[in-house]
């Protein structure tokens, strides 16, 4: 730090006080200005949807919907099977999440708690595995169910959460098990429980936290997750939600595109994730901060 | 501890489903999922699936015509699997996956690749002992039957052969005091026509009625064709565009498209639609398909302007006009081939009374025209007198990698005015013969 | 529609029932042939990701590189190509360069604008104001909302009478420029994409950052106080060197994020050609196109990815010695 000259502790004091109160006022004016930046396009998002038809694209464009046509959440749902797509989407997120948040957490046990040859070589051979791109394993993995014959099917988009296919989830659970005492397990130990009861009953509950954070993660990236079904679904009854839309989408453009449609059905989608995010925020931010301080 | 031999009894009795789940694959890959019913013993009907691009208004008329076979059929009963998103990829990975459909639209440039990996059902023999009319391959037109084969054997049956036609407006013409498109007419009169019929109608400086319209469509390879040159040579062994023919088809179409002094910008086709711009009045000559409704749209809404049908413009050296087809092809993998065959020759006749034009000489007559599609009957001797120059694509095995190949690097540099045809064609030149090769 | 879903339900239940079954043998097995008995519980629990890892990514990534030096059209035998694959992509693929160029240039944009703007949101809310929860809860929204939403979002917001464009015409009139069409018109297609990153980047970023800040400890700044030194101060040789580790890690995922976009390159319609499109997005268009799918080159493809984000990881290692600043070090 540079050595910068005193100057009279007096004199200081007053013009702190004015200087604090003016950067209030700009860190004010600052933070609204950004909640407009993020506020407006949702708010536009939302305008949108409720727009009739011949009311998008007139210029100067409509700040208030006129008329409001509630009916545009109605009708989105009839332009495809949407029902059939949220269950399909809700079929999969719950498999996965489960498989995830399990083989996961059992995972993390293993590197948390037990020493064994190669354990910190094998972790960081985990972690690297976060910058692999998807497609490169798509591939030969897209061969793999194929010779299975489960091409078209939801098992590929399932099966593989049973493998702990969440590296960052790992990482964070380890770092939570390694923070218990080990003496919680000692006692369990002479207690004459064996390694499944300790995890269960003893090492789970105590995690909750980054369980929660985790299943939040999990919910979000299995809700919205599209490389897998674009790639092996092909029937478009077994679309999720996120390929229902991107067939919208598609089909949409050939016409004018119907954007008050397609608003609607992405106000729609983000529910699940909006009203997950307000209950349970707190998971969200954990499930980011830790790895991004601790790393 | 003790909860886990009671575990294991549970798994070991799960293991043989296991085997059981796996199924069997062949090259091709063909397996069902566990519970997908199996084929009906005989004297059943046989589901027969059909995979096609259709969106909702087609799907229904093709669904009429469907139900129509399917009341007659003995023996199998189709059903109509539209896909209108992304459909080549989705039966790309139908095909890959086992699941695809018994039979399948292809639009003419993808049934070539297929046969020649073995994934499509080769009829030929079939074929030679059937003596239904649409099995008849002698009363198909060549061009269009040989999109359908390769190797010298046929894989699928065409439905369509669309010839590529002028509709004009004759009321602009008769504003400007042109004379319309008659059979004399050739490039040049063309080009003078549609320089005199651009202009600017209302006085406001800017430019609002065109000649023509291009973008790609019509195919520059007809143009090519007229020239007397070739995009790919009969033996599918060279692509010519640099021949002095294939070049001066090439900086004809280069010189009218997007040229504000005979058809429209990019951008106002952007704007207001390609072929809505013929419909709305805005353009006096446009190439369409024989099917187009742009010589009977006026009759359904008074708003749009009223156009008639003309033969395209010789060329240098012909008049050919590009035919646009597809054809009903059956799955290698299917798993009633004797069934998927007679539906396809059912579901072909049936087409074939469906669209126009039939790719069939039998068909191909004004009466025919008429039946299907009334509104065409004014235009049906026209129609009849554009066939005989319709021409088909030749189709290479590696057809995506040559279009890709001949869109990208000459054909979308060319219109965007990035390099002159000479200089392209050299350009595009080694992924092009790259595509050709075996 | 419920066959479908007990199918699955089979498939995962057998799967499950595997992994136990492997597990509990590592478990009792492993021990009998003289391993320790914590060594062996190790492993077993750890059997789910190493047979995850064998299956799912160590063969695949072999197959991936065998693949790749064969022409495969999934029909057919793959077919030994050598180095062909990887000689046409470099020198004879017209969509490969324009991809490459779109790709990083997509993340050496918006990865340090985005960067930036969190820090300085992160600094916002560090700030005690009022309500800092609230602010929080809302600058995250972004973030929170699907990819794709925010991908369709902003494709109607920057469409070329869109909103964005309409509330900016003051401003192209007094440029003399028209209004941009930012996703179609090639020029303008990667400003565009930057712009959408920017809005739905902030908010997770921010939230790490603000973490970061959060354990700088006041009596650092209490100091540069006393020694009578103002902001730029503070933050030059205080808040920098100590979110430094968080920048850092935020700047290599967020590089290997960007690379791996691909989402928003199938939603928006890029031209491989003219503008580029994302790098995933060409591979995946190669290898399940209809017509010709050629997996052997886009495995090629894949691996010429993955070498060049391997290469942009190192290369943020080496330069992390200039600029993160680890407490106890000096700075």
């Amino acid at each position: 730090m540079a050595a910068i000259p005193r100057e009279q502790p007096h004199i200081r004091l007053t013009s702190t006080k004015s200087q604090h109160q003016l950067s209030q006022i700009g860190t004010y004016i600052l933070l609204t200005l950004g909640a407009a930046i993020i506020l407006i396009p949702l708010y536009w998002m939302i305008a949108t949807s409720l727009k009739a038809d011949t009311k998008l694209f007139v210029l100067p464009p409509q700040i208030i919907p006129d008329p409001v046509v509630w009916s545009n959440y109605i009708d989105v749902w009839a332009i495809q099977p949407f029902t059939g797509y949220f269950l399909n989407t809700i079929f999969v997120t719950l498999l996965a999440m489960g498989g995830e948040i399990l083989s996961c957490a059992l995972v993390a046990y293993g590197f948390a708690r037990f020493r064994f040859p190669g354990r910190d070589a094998i972790f960081i051979l985990l972690l690297s595995t976060m910058m692999l791109p998807g497609i490169i394993t798509m591939i030969p993995s897209f061969l793999i169910w194929r010779s299975l014959g489960r091409i078209d099917t939801f098992s590929p988009l399932t099966v593989g959460a049973l493998f702990a296919w969440g590296p960052s989830y790992i990482f964070l659970l380890r770092q939570f098990f390694m923070t218990i005492p080990r003496e919680i397990e000692e006692a369990a130990i002479i207690d004459g429980a064996n390694v499944i009861d300790i995890f269960w009953k003893v090492m789970l509950p105590l995690v909750k936290p980054a369980l929660l954070a985790i299943a939040v993660l999990s919910f979000n990236g299995n809700w919205n997750n599209f490389m897998g079904p674009l790639i092996y679904l092909n029937t478009p009854a077994k679309y999720p939600v996120i390929l229902g839309l991107y067939t919208l989408a598609g089909s949409l453009s050939q016409e004018a595109p119907k954007w008050n449609y397609m608003m609607a059905m992405t106000v729609i989608m983000s529910i699940p994730i909006l009203l997950l995010y307000f209950r349970a925020q707190k998971y969200f931010i954990e499930g980011l901060t830790v790895g991004g301080v601790k790393g | 501890m003790k909860r886990i031999p009671a575990f294991l009894a549970v798994l070991v009795l799960l293991i043989p489903l296991l085997a059981a789940c796996g199924g069997q694959t062949t090259s091709t890959g063909s397996t069902q999922a566990t519970l997908a019913p199996a084929a009906a013993p005989s004297g059943e009907k046989v589901k027969i699936r059909l995979a096609t691009w259709t969106g909702v208004d087609e799907s229904k008329e093709l669904q009429a015509v469907v139900d129509q076979i399917n009341t007659t059929a003995t023996t199998f009963e189709i059903v109509l699997e539209a896909q209108p998103a992304d459909y080549y990829t989705k039966i790309q990975t139908n095909l890959a996956g086992g699941t695809a459909a018994d039979l399948l639209w292809l639009s003419q440039e993808y049934i070539t690749g297929y046969a020649q990996k073995g994934v499509l059902l080769d009829i030929t023999d079939r074929l030679a002992t059937d003596s239904q009319p649409a099995a008849k391959l002698a009363d198909y037109y060549p061009s269009v039957l040989q999109t359908a084969q390769y190797n010298g054997k046929t894989y699928g049956l065409p439905w369509i052969a669309q010839p590529v036609v002028l509709y004009y407006n004759p009321k602009l013409f008769a504003d400007a005091g042109v004379a319309p498109p008659d059979e004399n007419w050739t490039w040049d009169t063309f080009k003078d026509a549609a320089a005199a019929l651009t202009k600017d109608t209302d006085g406001d400086g800017k430019i609002d009625q065109y000649g023509t319209a291009f973008n790609g469509w019509p195919p520059i390879q007809m143009f090519i064709w007229q020239a007397g040159g070739e995009v790919i040579s009969e033996d599918r062994m060279t692509s010519p565009i640099d021949s002095p023919e294939a070049l001066a088809g090439a900086n004809f179409y280069s010189d009218i498209i997007y040229n504000p002094k005979y058809a429209a910008t990019e951008d106002v086709i952007k704007e207001q639609g390609f072929s809505e711009l013929a419909k709305n009045g805005k353009v006096a000559m446009f190439y369409g398909g024989a099917g187009d409704d742009l010589d009977y749209a006026h009759t359904k809404d008074p708003k749009f302007a009223e156009l008639k049908m003309a033969l395209v413009p010789k060329g240098p050296k012909n008049r050919s006009n590009f035919a646009w087809t597809a054809s009903t092809v059956i799955n290698a993998a299917t798993k009633n081939p004797e069934q998927a065959y007679a539906a396809l020759v059912a579901l072909t006749e049936g087409i074939q009374h469906w669209k126009i034009v039939a790719p069939r000489k039998s068909l191909a007559t004004a009466e025919m025209i008429a039946a299907s599609v009334p509104q065409k009957q004014s235009s049906a001797a026209m129609i009849l007198l554009a066939l005989p120059d319709s021409r088909s694509f030749r189709i290479v095995p590696k057809q995506s990698d040559w279009d890709k190949a001949f869109f990208d690097e000459f054909q979308d540099p060319l219109f965007h005015k990035k390099g002159t045809a000479t200089d392209l064609s050299k350009l595009a030149m080694p992924n092009l013969v790259a595509a050709l090769a075996p | 529609m419920l066959q479908w879903y007990l199918s699955t339900l089979l498939d995962y239940m057998l799967a499950a029932a595997g992994i136990a079954l492997v597990m509990f043998l590592v478990y009792t097995l492993l021990p009998r042939l003289g391993v320790k008995r914590e060594t062996a519980t190790g492993i077993a629990l750890i059997m789910p990701w190493l047979l995850g890892f064998a299956i799912w990514t160590a063969y695949p990534i072999i197959a991936s590189l065998y693949y790749s030096f064969t022409d495969y059209n999934v029909f057919q035998a793959p077919r030994w190509v050598g180095l062909d694959n990887y000689v046409r992509i470099l020198t004879q693929d017209p969509s490969f360069w324009p991809s490459i160029k779109l790709t990083l240039l997509y993340g050496a944009i918006s990865l340090p604008l985005g960067l930036a703007g969190a820090l300085g949101v992160a600094m916002l809310l560090a700030r005690n104001v009022r309500g800092t929860g609230i602010w929080r809860t809302l600058y995250y929204l972004p973030a929170v909302l699907p990819g794709v939403a925010v991908v369709l979002l902003w494709q109607w917001l920057l469409g070329t009478n869109g909103l964005f464009n309409v509330t900016l015409s003051p401003i192209y009139n007094l440029l003399g420029i028209g209004r941009p069409s930012w996703f179609t018109d090639e020029r303008f297609v990667l400003p565009g994409l930057v712009i959408m990153s920017l809005w739905g980047v902030f908010g997770s970023n921010a939230v790490i950052m603000l973490a970061g800040l959060k354990n700088i400890p006041i009596h650092l700044y209490e100091a540069v106080d006393m020694d009578g030194g103002g902001s730029w101060t503070k933050f030059r040789h205080v808040t920098l060197p100590i979110v430094s580790p968080t920048l850092f890690y935020t700047l290599i995922l967020g590089i290997i994020a960007a690379v791996k976009t691909f989402e928003p390159g199938l939603f928006i319609k890029l031209n491989p050609r003219t503008s580029g499109t994302f790098l995933q997005v060409l591979i995946y268009s190669n290898a399940f196109a209809g017509g010709n799918s050629k997996m052997g080159y886009a495995s090629a493809m894949s691996w010429i990815m993955l070498v060049i984000i391997l290469v942009l990881t190192l290369l943020t290692f080496r330069s992390s010695a200039a600029f993160v600043f680890y407490e106890g070090e000096r700075s």
